[in-house]
Formats: structure tokens, sequence, C-alpha cells
């Protein structure tokens, strides 16, 4: 077994007395150095290791009084090069640079599919699990933009807003990935197994977790802070007052992110956190050149990444709406932005209910208008 | 002595003649039933003999054997009271039979002579007729239930005098025989004391169920608490084209043989909820002598099953084969039992535990994983024999004192019966009556020059998930709308029309994200 810097580091920290905390001001001290911190471990810590083996020396016993789990350092070994997930450690040059300037950085990575290298734009989407419609088109509607123009689009793979956001950025060029607040080789929640999956092939997963981490409640802020740090900006679609993503987007001021926030409607508890955010100086989005404007040093390096065209693929959707006719056209005219039941329009426009019913799937299935409770349609564009 | 009359036993729906014999002996006296009798013929022995001695005739004291033939046939039940009386009064010759041998007798004895109404006289009257009997002797309650058989003549006696009357005389019989006019069968009017115009608003649900009835689609709606599915689904049954004789015959027998004081030929549509406490033999039928369950009883009319999530889920698999079949075969040791169930099936459920997903006022409390549970559970074949699913959404309140009219459930059946003819027209000469009853292969010929609907059909298909079968709803659907538009193909809209009736909130969950 060859014995490199993420072996060393995994050693290090399958010590539950060894914080990540207190590794990286060793490491700090010591310039970037993992021999030497490592060596400063062995020194200060009373250490006596045997890396091939992953027992400490049977003379230090004594003096030793770590709880340590010595077969842990050897399952983890064991279970990367079984399952084909790979492990990188901070000092690796595939680590990505903008996560080693955040205060507390992972030590180590696992993760699957694409070198994480690669990624060289990151945006986080983030929100709430229980999102209504109109967040779903929206987390759909900026992610599928994002990652056509280049841009990774990182969430955190849970239900609701986030898988929205994956799987609309699956289609594009940016690619998606995936931070898991458990192992590896956990997929939680459950029912995300097929994205899960679809994300380990096309795009990629990463923890900071071991594997066989059950998804504790606490592990999903401490997961939140590699969300923000993956990336440059953190956009927060449909967060309630005190959710995940309204921290993620704390945590993301604090390594000096930028923080966006799409608007909902102000009735609507379930955008209140981000018109908090918005309050308190998020920026508004409504489209995806007000992303890009605070990007304005990546820009051209963005366009050079995927041939994006200012113009082309931020033309209003709604010009659409020109080309739809006759019955079709009054009911769109007709179902505005407040929401109106099949009641309401058949009423107004008398068209037979059939025809609407066709009008409106017609309509929902040109991404025109969506249902928004049941049988209540509103405008999309 | 010996005398012979025919009498009939139940295997399941259908009659068979059983005949009663009975030897009149010398000997110790004596009474004895053989021939497989059941704990009601045995004790049949003592109130043949009060009835006789109270309708004031003699009680012959002698040694009496009677035997129910075919006696390898377990017979259960009260019929053979009033052939055994007779019988034992032919053979010890206080009576003179003039219709023995063209007739038959079923009834239950009273203590004092009068008949009493027994199970499943329409089904012995059908089987009487194919025997090619003259007269058929029944309880005088529940006569006109068998009336409107045709061919054999019924004959009503309240108690065992009059039965001895019609028995031995052949004149007498007439003024016995009862006969209902085929007349009197409803001529088309609505004797429903609920209509569809009661239904303000849900326009949606109200074209689906049009579309569903139209084309016998099993439908299943769902909506949060007080949003009208039971009452939406209560009135289905009043756009139901209505029975015709052959249909009301056989609804009746199913009837007669649940309850015994049917007197008249049913002629509405059967509805039936059964609660979800339901037992597994009371939903699908069987017991120790098996009986018709609620789906049988929903036989030619709608089963409603309401809060469909909180039905045990082995008997909601249950359904797969009567649904398939349109027929229940309940197998005993012994026999195997059939009962028809040719019904419609209406679902209702909410959409979610806490019962408000996609609700617009009140914030459903769910998580996504419980509402993909919730739905988990129902998954599965079943749902796929549900073709339509459809959202009804609460209401304001305002729109419940509406006093805008709505269209009433006499013109909406107008339509659909016009549409069932379109169906019958088409499906001639095949086994299947209904759009929703066609495989893929006769749904690919519909499409078979149809590039448009083809590729409609992969664009929505990508869209909104479906699976095949969903896919193939959809087109049956269309097939019901586009029949309905009395249009002999498919459009693009009819397909666009019926994509609403498949998908919204809860009605595609199951697709993992």
């Amino acid at each position: 077994m060859k014995i490199g810097n993420r072996e060393k580091i995994l050693y290090l920290l399958v010590d539950k007395k060894i914080k990540s905390a207190k590794f990286m001001d060793i490491y700090r001290q010591n310039s970037g150095n993992i021999n030497k911190t490592f060596e400063h471990f062995l020194k200060y810590e009373n250490l006596k290791l045997n890396l091939e083996t992953g027992k400490r020396n049977s003379d230090y016993t004594e003096i030793n009084t770590h709880e340590r789990d010595e077969d842990e350092y050897l399952r983890v070994i064991d279970f990367i090069f079984k399952n084909k997930v790979d492990l990188l450690c901070i000092g690796d040059d595939s680590y990505p640079d903008i996560l080693k300037q955040i205060y507390s950085p992972p030590l180590l990575l696992f993760f699957k599919g694409n070198k994480i290298k690669e990624i060289e734009f990151g945006i986080a989407v983030v929100g709430s699990r229980k999102c209504t419609a109109y967040g779903r088109e929206a987390a759909g509607y900026i992610s599928r933009n994002l990652s056509e123009i280049g841009i990774t689009v990182v969430s955190g793979l849970a239900v609701g807003i986030d898988s929205y956001a994956h799987k609309a950025a699956l289609e594009g060029k940016g690619g998606t990935m995936g931070v898991l607040g458990c192992g590896i080789d956990i997929v939680y929640p459950p029912e995300n197994k097929l994205l899960y999956e679809e994300i380990a092939l096309n795009g990629s997963i990463v923890t900071e977790f071991f594997p066989k981490t059950p998804p504790l409640k606490s592990n999903f802020p401490v997961r939140n802070r590699i969300i923000s740090g993956l990336c440059r900006g953190v956009i927060v679609i449909e967060a309630g007052e005190k959710s995940g993503a309204v921290i993620t987007s704390e945590l993301a001021l604090k390594q000096d992110r930028e923080v966006f926030a799409v608007p909902g409607n102000i009735f609507s508890p379930a955008s209140r956190g981000c018109h908090k955010l918005i309050k308190n100086g998020a920026k508004l989005v409504e489209k995806i050149d007000d992303i890009l404007e605070e990007f304005s040093e990546y820009r051209d390096n963005l366009r050079l990444l995927s041939g994006y065209e200012h113009t082309k693929n931020t033309k209003p959707h709604y010009s659409q709406a020109s080309w739809i006719q006759g019955n079709e056209a009054r009911i769109y005219e007709f179902i505005g932005y407040r929401a109106k039941s099949i009641e309401e329009i058949v009423k107004y426009s008398k068209i037979e209910v059939k025809e609407v019913l066709g009008i409106l799937a017609s309509l929902e299935i040109k991404q025109l208008i969506r249902e928004d409770s049941i049988n209540k349609y509103s405008r999309l564009f | 002595m010996f005398f012979k009359l025919d009498s009939f036993t139940l295997i399941g729906i259908n009659a068979i003649r059983v005949s009663v014999e009975v030897h009149i002996s010398r000997g110790l006296p004596e009474f004895i039933i053989v021939g497989l009798p059941g704990k009601a013929v045995n004790e049949s022995r003592q109130r043949v003999r009060s009835a006789v001695i109270n309708s004031g005739f003699d009680f012959p004291v002698k040694k009496i054997i009677v035997n129910l033939s075919p006696a390898d046939i377990k017979k259960d039940g009260s019929f053979y009271d009033l052939p055994i009386a007779l019988s034992i009064l032919a053979a010890s010759g206080q009576i003179k039979c003039d219709i023995s041998g063209g007739s038959c007798f079923v009834g239950e004895l009273s203590l004092d002579g009068k008949i009493n109404p027994v199970k499943g006289l329409i089904s012995m009257a059908e089987e009487a007729k194919k025997l090619d009997k003259k007269f058929f002797l029944v309880p005088y309650e529940i006569a006109n239930q068998a009336s409107f058989i045709s061919g054999v003549d019924i004959v009503a006696c309240k108690n065992l005098s009059e039965a001895v009357e019609a028995f031995i005389c052949r004149e007498s019989i007439g003024k016995f025989i009862c006969r209902d006019k085929i007349e009197n069968i409803s001529s088309g009017s609505n004797s429903y004391d609920f209509d569809f115009s009661d239904v303000k608003g849900q326009l949606k649900a109200k074209r689906a169920l049009e579309i569903a009835v139209s084309g016998r689609h099993n439908i299943m709606l769902i909506g949060p608490p007080g949003s009208g599915k039971t009452m939406l689904a209560r009135r289905a049954v009043t756009i139901m084209p209505d029975l015709d004789l052959e249909e009301c015959i056989e609804v009746t027998r199913v009837y007669s043989l649940y309850e015994k004081y049917v007197n008249r030929l049913i002629q509405e549509r059967p509805f039936r909820n059964p609660h979800h406490t339901i037992s597994r033999a009371g939903l699908i039928g069987g017991g120790a002598s098996p009986r018709p369950g609620e789906i049988s009883l929903a036989h030619k009319g709608l089963l409603f099953l309401d809060e469909f999530s909180q039905f045990p889920k082995n008997f909601i698999e249950d359904l797969r084969q009567p649904l398939e079949n349109k027929e229940v075969i309940i197998t005993r040791s012994h026999l195997s039992y059939s009962f028809p169930c040719n019904f419609m099936l209406i679902m209702a459920t909410n959409p979610c535990y806490c019962g408000y997903y996609g609700d617009e006022s009140r914030k459903c409390v769910c998580s996504q994983r419980e509402i993909q549970k919730f739905w988990k559970k129902m998954s599965g074949p079943v749902m796929d024999r549900i073709d339509m699913r459809v959202n009804v959404a609460r209401l304001p309140e305002k729109s419940f004192i509406n006093t805008e009219a709505s269209e009433n459930s006499n013109k909406i059946k107008s339509r659909i019966e016009e549409c069932l003819r379109i169906q019958n027209d088409r499906f001639k000469g095949k086994n299947i009556s209904y759009n929703s009853e066609v495989g893929i292969k006769i749904i690919n010929g519909w499409l078979k020059n149809d590039k448009k609907i083809r590729d409609l059909i992969y664009t929505l298909s990508g869209k909104y998930n479906l699976t095949a079968r969903g896919t193939v709803s959809i087109l049956k659907v269309s097939r019901t709308i586009a029949d309905l538009d009395r249009s002999d193909i498919i459009t693009e809209n009819h397909v666009i029309e019926a994509i609403n009736y498949r998908v919204g909130y809860g009605c595609n969950q199951g697709s993992n994200f």
C-alpha cells in the first residue's frame, strides 16, 4: 500500500480527538506541508503509528490514551478501493482551490463521478424541501440556464428545490454536483435514488463524511458550508425563515460568496426567507444575467467556455406567447399571474369546459402556465 | 305411497333442479330427510308438521322419508318446506295433484302455514323457464321479483291452503298467477332524488365523470377533505344509461341472493359504497356458503370505494381479477361458485396523509417522502387499471350559493347513451363493449396512419414521465372523448384533453423525482 498524504490525514482523522480545526491550525502553521503537520501530531499527540496496518505500535500502548477505532482506518481504505470512490485530501492538486479558502475546509473529500477539478465555476442553488409549483419551475429554469452556459449547479441532493435544480442542471454543459450530509454509500433521502445514480454517472457527488455515516441532523449545517464553499455564489429559492437554505446563505456570506435570492409571492409563506434575504441585501434574481453581472471578471471565461451569447439565452421566454392564437391566446391573457380556477376561466371565456381543459393542458405543455394549486392555473411568463 | 315434486337449490348465482321425493310407508312413525340436508333443511320437519296441521290437514302418523335428489349436492336453506308439505299431503292421499309434472315449488313455511320468502327466486324462475316448466309456485310476498320472466307462470300463494288450492285444480290456478307488465319497466325518467346539477363548479370532475361513464373507465377522484368527491361519485349513477330488461334481471338475481324481501325487479343502477372496515368476504364475496360481495352487488352499476387509501392493501389486490374478468369465482373444497361483477369502479382519496396537498388555502404538512409513501401503497397493478385520475379542488364558499343553472343528469345521460351506441357499433362481434376494455393491438390499429398523434404521445410521455400503461390509458380515454365528439378519428385535441385526467397533484406520484 502506498502511503500518501490522504492516508496520513485519514489516519489522524479516525482519531476522535483530533479535530479538523486543530489540524488546520497546525497545517497552516506549517505553511501547508502535510508531512510536517503529520510529524507534529506524531510528536505531540504521542502517536507512534504503523500506517501499513493501521495499528498503533504496541510499545506505546500505555502512553496512548486516545480512543481510536483502529479498524475504521482500514475499513475506509478498503471501501474506497472497492467502490470506485475517490478520496481527495486538502493538499492534493485536484482539491478545489476555492474550497481551500474557507475557514474550515474539509480535510478529506469522498467523491464519485467527474473530477472535481474540472468544475471551474459553481453556483449553489438551494431551497426548501417542501417547495411549491412556482419554486419547482424557478429552480428548473435557473439551473437549466446556468448549466447551459457551463456553470456547475451545486446543491444538497435533498428533495424539493435541490432535486429539481439537480435534475435540470444534468441536461446542460455545466453539469451538477451533489454534496451529501452522510456517507457516500448512503442515499438520503431514499426517494432520490434514481437522481443519485444519474448524478454519480453524469455529475459528481461529494461528501466529507466517512462511509456509513448516517444522515444525522447535525451533519447538514456542516455539509452546507461545503455547498457554499465550492461555489462562487448561492441562489436561494423558496426558503422559509429558518430553513437550511438561509443557513447556507449565511455561511456563504462568511465565506465571502455572493448571495442571491429569487423572490416569491408576497402572500406565500414559502418565500419568507428569500424576501428577508433580499431586504438584508441579497441580490434579487429574475434572470440569469442578474447572476452573471456579479461575476463580470469571469464572464469572458464563461463565454469562452460555452460559446455563450449574451442575448441568445436570456431572451425573455414570454415572447413565445406571441405565437399562440385564438382561444388559446384569449385564455392565456385571462389567466394572468394570480391563479384562476377552471370554473372562472370557463365562466369568463364562455368556451366549453372540454375545450378549456385541452387548452390548459396544451399551454402547460408549452410551459406558459402552471397549475398552482389543484385546478388553479397562473401564468409562468 | 310415493310422490315427487320439483324444487331448486342455489349454487352461487345459478339455480339447479332438486327433486323432492316423498315415500310414506308403514312402520314406526318417523320423519326423515336424506340427500345431504343442511341444518335449515333438517329443521324444516318441524315447520312442515306444524304448518300441515295448522292448515287443517292431517299429518300422517307413518314412516315418512324425504329424499332430495341429486343426493350428492349439499342443500341448505328453507326452500323445501312447501314442496315437502305438498308432497306429503299428496303422498298420503289427502289431495290430488293436477299440475305436478309441469310445475315447481319453493317456499319457507311458517308454523301457521304462511309461506315466507326465500332467496334467489329469480334465478330459480329462469331455471324453471329453461326446464320448460309451466307453473312456478312461489311466496306471495316476493312474487313480483320473478314476474318479468316470460314463459313460466308465477303462481303467488300466501299460505299453504292457497298453495293446495292452486295445486289441486288447474282451473283455479289462474287467480294466483302474478304477471307484471313489461311496460312497467322505467321509461327513462330519472327516479333519483339527486342530480348532477346539484354540484356547483367542479367542471373538470364532472366532465371527467361523463367520459368515465361513457367509456366505462375506472376513475379515481383525488382531493382534499370537503371537496365533494363523494357527492360527485354518488351522482355518477344518475348519468348511467337505464338498465334494459335483461340487465334488470341480472341485477335482481344478485340482489335476491343478498336479501330475501326483494319484491320487484330492480331497475336502478346499483350504487355500492362499502365502508373501508369491510371484511374480505364482504367485499369480494364468500363465506361458508358463499354469498355475493359488494363487487357483485355493484354488478352493472357503480362500486364506490371512498377513502380508498384506508382499504387494506390485500383487498385492493383482490380486485384485480374481478376487474379483468367481470366475474368472481369463489372456490370451496366441494364446489366453485361464480358471481357476476361487471361494475365500474370509482375511487376517492385524499392526495396525502394530511389531506391538503395541492390545496390552495391550507398548507400541506406532509413531507415529500410521506406523500410518496402514501401513494406507494396504491401503486401497482390496480392503479394500472384506473384509466383516469382527477383532482377535485375545494370550492370557495361563495360558489355554493351560486344559482347559475348547470346541466342536469338527463342531458348528460343522453350524450352518454349516444356514445355507447357508437362503441357498440365499433365492437360489434368482438367480445368487448367499451373503450376501456380494448387492448394495445386495437389501439395501435387506431393510430396506424396517424404519425402526428404518435409524435404527440411521445412528447407527452417524456414530459409527464408516463409509463407505457399510462400512455395506453390516455389513448383509451382519448378514444372515448372522440366518441363523445362523434369523431371517427382521434385528433390531437382529444389526446391533449385526455392528458388532464392523468396528471396533476398526486395523480402521477410514484416517479422518483
